[in-house]
């Protein structure tokens, strides 16, 4: 949600990083999007390669965006796991976060938990 | 080009990486923690409403302030798009209310509220309540993503909207403590399946508490007021420890 302003938001550290180290341009970026952040991944792409023009810093900066894997916790048997994600046509967010027939692998119970996976993290800048 | 993953880059001598490992969203979260500092200092538990617009927020607040306003100090801040109108019903009850107008935002932020926490400290002789409603604009998507330094969240969906909500906004769900289904007076109107909606939204979210109850006919309301309670004996645990 509000892709085209955290895409703002990251132009704007992305600036206060360069001044800080003094670089004169972006090379690249990787920005890693939780699976249960609601963001879009197209749409954050689409605004930040929109915003990216407005300065030579930015210009050619490279977008790489990871997704971690989605991570559960069983309430019944407290293992932690991590379940891949459902394949579907016409889904243009993250993998789904809502329902499925997802169950613990260790003892079956349909009680997951979500851990975390809601964070929008600048991980890292190559800049020169 | 990289042949692996279709970059631009060339190898130069004289760039840097450098790690960041900062969240996007630290502006509002930085800012959210400061108010969660200041509603303790308050001496309150702060709760935030979220639903689509109509499901019944004011509603319910209205009957929570008849119901126990008079031994419970409450203070309320109203969220909307334009109009003072949620925050003159609270007025009307006799209770503190702020009103933010976002003027476009679909959602309350934690710089917002913030402001709003100054407003309502200035309503009350002492700066002090027992409870703070905050209540959020009227929409099931956006305030999902934005914490705002309350204690508990709740998400309200009444019957007419279907019990088909849960399953279509899941990070709502998933970011919420309690889920309450509204208008239950309402059930032989509509094809509400409670137990449907109340499935599907633990699916998603096994730890949610869930209250059904109907706030003009008050059915289960206790539900509601015991839950307030309980938060409030929260409270007095926290300031023992200092």
């Amino acid at each position: 949600m509000h892709e085209l302003s955290l895409a703002q938001g990251l132009i704007e550290q992305l600036l206060a990083l360069a001044a800080e180290h003094k670089a004169e341009r972006i090379l690249q970026l990787t920005v890693s999007i939780g699976p249960f952040s609601g963001i879009v991944a197209d749409s954050f792409t689409f605004g930040f390669d929109a915003l990216k023009q407005e300065r030579p810093l930015t210009k050619e900066a490279v977008l790489i965006i990871e997704i971690p894997p989605s991570s559960f916790t069983c309430l019944d048997c407290n293992r932690s796991c991590e379940l891949e994600q459902e394949e579907q046509e016409l889904h243009f967010g993250l993998p789904h976060a809502g329902l499925s027939t997802r169950s613990c692998p260790a003892c079956g119970s349909p009680r997951l938990f979500a851990k975390g996976g809601d964070e929008l993290i600048l991980k890292q800048i190559e800049m020169e | 080009m990289c042949d692996v993953c279709g970059c631009q880059l060339t190898e130069s001598a004289d760039s840097k990486i450098v790690e960041v490992n900062k969240s996007l969203l630290e502006a509002n979260q930085t800012e959210a923690e400061s108010n969660r500092k200041h509603i303790d200092r308050m001496g309150a538990v702060a709760i935030n409403l979220i639903s689509s617009p109509g499901s019944g927020k004011t509603t319910l607040l209205e009957r929570t302030i008849d119901e126990i306003g008079n031994s419970v100090k409450i203070g309320v801040i109203e969220g909307d798009i334009e109009t003072e109108r949620d925050a003159d019903r609270i007025r009307a009850k006799g209770v503190a209310a702020v009103q933010l107008t976002t003027g476009g935002a679909c959602h309350l932020d934690a710089p917002m509220v913030h402001k709003g926490l100054h407003a309502l400290e200035h309503q009350s002789e002492d700066g002090r309540y027992d409870i703070i409603f905050i209540e959020n604009v009227g929409n099931l998507v956006c305030p999902a993503t934005f914490y705002l330094g309350e204690h508990k969240r709740a998400v309200l969906v009444s019957v007419p909207e279907g019990s088909d909500k849960p399953a279509k906004y899941p990070t709502t769900f998933r970011g919420t403590d309690l889920f309450m289904i509204t208008k239950c007076d309402l059930f032989q109107y509509f094809d509400f399946s409670e137990k449907e909606a109340i499935e599907e939204a633990l699916r998603i979210n096994p730890k949610l508490e869930t209250i059904s109850l109907s706030s003009t006919t008050g059915i289960n309301f206790d539900d509601w007021i015991e839950f307030l309670h309980k938060l409030l004996q929260t409270r007095s645990v926290i300031s023992g420890q200092g």
